[in-house]
């Protein structure tokens, strides 16, 4: 039953984030709304996630259909403790539950959203958090456990080991996870976990793509693999830019690197030539990307779900992804459509062989559409959100304020 | 004419002082009153610490006493690497009251970031009007001209293309065979010369490897490679790079590295010796080694990367990749080169295959598991090779270590943690050089470990 208001709080939200969560909450809260859900999002006024600036007014507007409510960071502190305490993490040294807590508040925080939950999570049937990493899913998942859907997004990294998010995740009245390598990993971290289900992500297939217009835009010529995405250490950017570097110098490579998204591109002076970075680009023109490129690279170890190796797919695209990720690993596996790379030598061989053999290469992509059509559209996953809202949080169970 | 040279200058070590000594010398020669202005202390008249906040407007204060101001300009000597954006914009604004207030202004661009110069923002458009001041810029290849002229928007006729070795004179009338003898290299030996600063981006360590595959020579024609040069800065990254090019150059037969520094004349005298310079550049703007080797008329072998397709003469091989290296060695050798094998056709059909096709590939180019799978006859012996790669997979996954760059976006920070790196070099270093030695030897054995019983394929 469609009764009740929805709350979806993802850190930051708008058609200008680049995110992977939060594309996802975007499209999810598009789609829930068309469904006839009331769905209200809850979210700060920041576009980056770095800097956390105040980049959106404060306020209530409507994104087609949407209530947005945007609350302002804040930040009162020089991050000197976040930074230390983030390095010991790393570094895999034990904290206390103390220091953990105040690694996680000398950050951003978002009083404001706080406080209108706290006053209100009872007009909500479900509030949704995603990701689980950031100071308003933490502080504010919390407050109303009982009608919290957790969409973790979780990655294997360090920080998804400490004591302090246990109360998040087997707190929670359910969890929605993107794949199955996702959950098993949360299973593994915490035994407890409540109810959950794999929900997965939805994409929207383009009606076409314009391949011949991207190149024309962007004055590119020759063959590229694209990167898309946050250029940033988390995603291993820096790992694909040494190792794409060593594999040109080894073996001539017809290759430019084509990127787009956030973040310093910062390129190895040897193949500052070759690499061409967009910025941020229109979806429209992010889409033409995926068709004009030779390959789609996802050099990530930390991935959910992975949007940008779907996106690659649904264009017939080949898929060249770190096997360190479990996650991009089964996708690759199961579809059949990705190649995967262990270390330097394997990417290069990899590229090499989308060089050589652009047709086979199109073979092997070619069962990516389907693999995506078939189990990663919007209609079948937001029929699973249904599902476990009904289950979880019947109507008559949840008592709405509204 | 009284000129102001504005330049690094000997005795500190740096291409740019070699460059500009010769061409102040070259001024001097035809009478100009010649005065030098370097960045720290040299053999330069004055020094003024042009990084420093207050330098560019020091340098402005003496620019009126010269009829002629030369700057052979480095971004390093105005600004420091770590400058913030508002101290970028200081900086520009001193350098452009430099360049208004000298009579004639003239500007060497030994290496420049043509970024700066685009957009709107004010550091852009402050950079475009400091190089628009500029009465005459001098780049050293054609395509840098343009460059320079799209990125900041001056006009081609301010800008000149200068042979980059059009100063350079010759440091030693000794020949081959008293070079030889002064260096204690054979006679007959065919020698290979890579020489230089010793840091990543100059690419010796490729020219090593592509030494060992052409191998040392047969008995009667000896071949050797001697790769000469010294630490530029004891930045850690670069002692790092020294101890690799320590271990690559002991374990190859036939290669020497001569560490140290070395005077002009002996400069010179090494390339007299050698029969050809191998130049494998990651990157370089323009190389005055290049420009050295044409003086005396020997052969290079060098990567096409920068301004070196606009520098090359005849005498120069310019290649793209190490296989080409490899094969321009060859040929500079007198060995007929190997044809290139052309590369083995990929084999069509499912993803499965063509995995273990680029799994089998990445293994031989490791230089280990291909020796396994080259000598494998029989179906388990390639069982076996692919087993140890799958039991090699989980390692290979874990990168190398390699150390945080010491950057932060807190105003002041980078310098701190570039400080705590040079601190903690000597103690870190050896151990992230351990690690990764290892790891690959880990990787190495997993792979050459018979797999058990239960591991065992079919």
């Amino acid at each position: 039953m469609r009764v009740g208001t929805l709350g979806l709080v993802p850190p930051r939200y708008g058609p200008d984030v680049v995110g992977g969560a939060e594309a996802v909450v975007r499209e999810m809260a598009a789609g829930l709304a068309a469904r006839g859900w009331d769905v209200e999002v809850l979210t700060t006024c920041a576009r980056d996630h770095f800097t956390w600036a105040n980049e959106y007014p404060p306020g209530v507007t409507d994104d087609d259909g949407v209530t947005v409510r945007r609350f302002p960071t804040v930040i009162s502190t020089g991050r000197e403790e976040r930074a230390l305490f983030g390095a010991a993490i790393h570094e895999g040294t034990d904290l206390s539950l103390r220091e953990q807590s105040r690694w996680m508040n000398d950050d951003v925080r978002v009083p404001e959203l706080f406080h209108h939950l706290l006053d209100h999570a009872d007009r909500y049937r479900a509030l949704v958090f995603a990701p689980y990493l950031f100071w308003p899913t933490f502080a504010c998942g919390q407050i109303a456990s009982d009608r919290t859907i957790l969409m973790p997004c979780l990655h294997d990294e360090p920080e998804a080991y400490l004591d302090l998010f246990r109360p998040l995740f087997e707190g929670s009245r359910g969890l929605w996870f993107l794949s199955e390598p996702e959950a098993e990993l949360a299973a593994r971290i915490h035994p407890q976990l409540p109810a959950h289900e794999v929900i997965g992500s939805g994409l929207t297939a383009p009606h076409g793509y314009d391949p011949d217009g991207f190149r024309a835009r962007h004055g590119i010529d020759g063959r590229f693999v694209l990167y898309a995405g946050r250029r940033e250490g988390a995603k291993n950017w820096e790992r694909l830019l040494a190792g794409f570097a060593t594999a040109t110098e080894r073996s001539k490579l017809p290759f430019s690197l084509v990127t787009m998204g956030t973040g310093n591109v910062d390129p190895p002076s040897s193949i500052a030539d070759r690499v061409i970075d967009l910025g941020f680009c229109s979806d429209a023109d992010r889409n033409d990307a995926f068709a004009a490129a030779d390959a789609y690279l996802q050099p990530s170890r930390y991935e959910s779900f992975s949007r940008t190796i779907m996106e690659a797919w649904l264009a017939g695209t080949i898929v060249i992804a770190n096997a360190a990720s479990d996650v991009v690993r089964w996708h690759c596996e199961r579809s059949g459509a990705g190649l995967l790379y262990d270390d330097d030598p394997e990417l290069e061989q990899c590229l090499r062989f989308v060089a050589d053999a652009p047709g086979a290469a199109a073979d092997i992509a070619s069962a990516g559409r389907g693999y995506v059509l078939d189990n990663y559209t919007w209609p079948v996953v937001l029929d699973r959100v249904e599902a476990t809202l009904d289950s979880w949080l019947p109507v008559a169970e949840t008592s709405c304020a509204s | 004419m009284r000129i102001l040279m504005v330049t690094p200058y000997p005795p500190v070590r740096d291409g740019i002082a070699n460059y500009a000594v010769q061409e102040v010398k070259h001024l001097r020669a035809q009478g100009h009153d010649v005065e030098v202005l370097s960045p720290e202390p040299s053999a330069a008249h004055h020094h003024l610490e042009l990084d420093h906040r207050r330098g560019p407007l020091a340098l402005a204060k003496r620019v009126r006493e010269y009829d002629r101001v030369i700057i052979q300009f480095h971004p390093d000597m105005f600004f420091p690497p770590d400058a913030t954006g508002a101290r970028r914009i200081e900086t520009t604004l001193g350098l452009l009251t430099v360049f208004r207030l000298a009579r004639q202004i003239e500007v060497r661009v030994h290496e420049i970031n043509y970024e700066l110069g685009r957009g709107p923002s004010l550091l852009a458009r402050l950079t475009r009007s400091m190089w628009r001041s500029v009465d005459q810029i001098c780049v050293h290849t054609e395509a840098e001209r343009q460059r320079f002229a799209d990125a900041f928007g001056v006009p081609l006729s301010h800008i000149e293309v200068a042979h980059h070795g059009q100063t350079f004179i010759r440091r030693t009338e000794a020949t081959r065979e008293e070079a030889r003898a002064r260096l204690g290299i054979p006679h007959e030996a065919f020698m290979f010369l890579s020489i230089g600063f010793l840091q990543p981006h100059k690419g010796f360590d490729r020219a090593i490897r592509a030494f060992a595959r052409i191998g040392p020579g047969a008995p009667d024609r000896p071949c050797r490679l001697d790769v000469v040069g010294s630490v530029r800065l004891e930045d850690p990254d670069y002692l790092v790079y020294l101890e690799e090019l320590r271990d690559l150059a002991g374990s190859t037969r036939g290669v020497e590295l001569h560490e140290g520094y070395v005077g002009d004349e002996t400069f010179d005298l090494w390339i007299v010796a050698a029969d050809a310079l191998v130049l494998p550049y990651r990157f370089i703007w323009s190389s005055g080694v290049v420009e050295r080797a044409h003086l005396y008329g020997r052969p290079v072998v060098a990567t096409r990367v920068g301004g070196l397709a606009d520098q090359a003469d005849p005498g120069t091989l310019l290649v793209d990749d190490d296989d080409e290296l490899a094969a321009g060695m060859r040929s500079l050798l007198g060995v007929p080169a190997a044809p290139r094998p052309p590369a083995a056709p990929w084999p069509g059909g499912d993803r499965e295959t063509v995995m273990a096709e680029i799994r089998a590939r990445a293994a031989a180019s490791r230089g280990f598991a291909d020796r396994t799978l080259a000598t494998a006859p029989a179906r388990n012996g390639r069982g076996r090779a692919a087993a140890g790669l799958a039991s090699s997979a989980p390692l290979r996954r874990v990168p190398p270590l390699v150390l945080p760059s010491p950057v932060s976006a807190r105003p002041g920070v980078s310098s701190v943690k570039r400080l705590i790196r040079r601190l903690t070099a000597w103690e870190v270093d050896p151990l992230v050089t351990q690690v990764n030695r290892l790891r690959e030897a880990v990787i190495q054995s997993v792979e050459s470990t018979p797999p058990t019983d239960r591991e065992r394929p079919d």
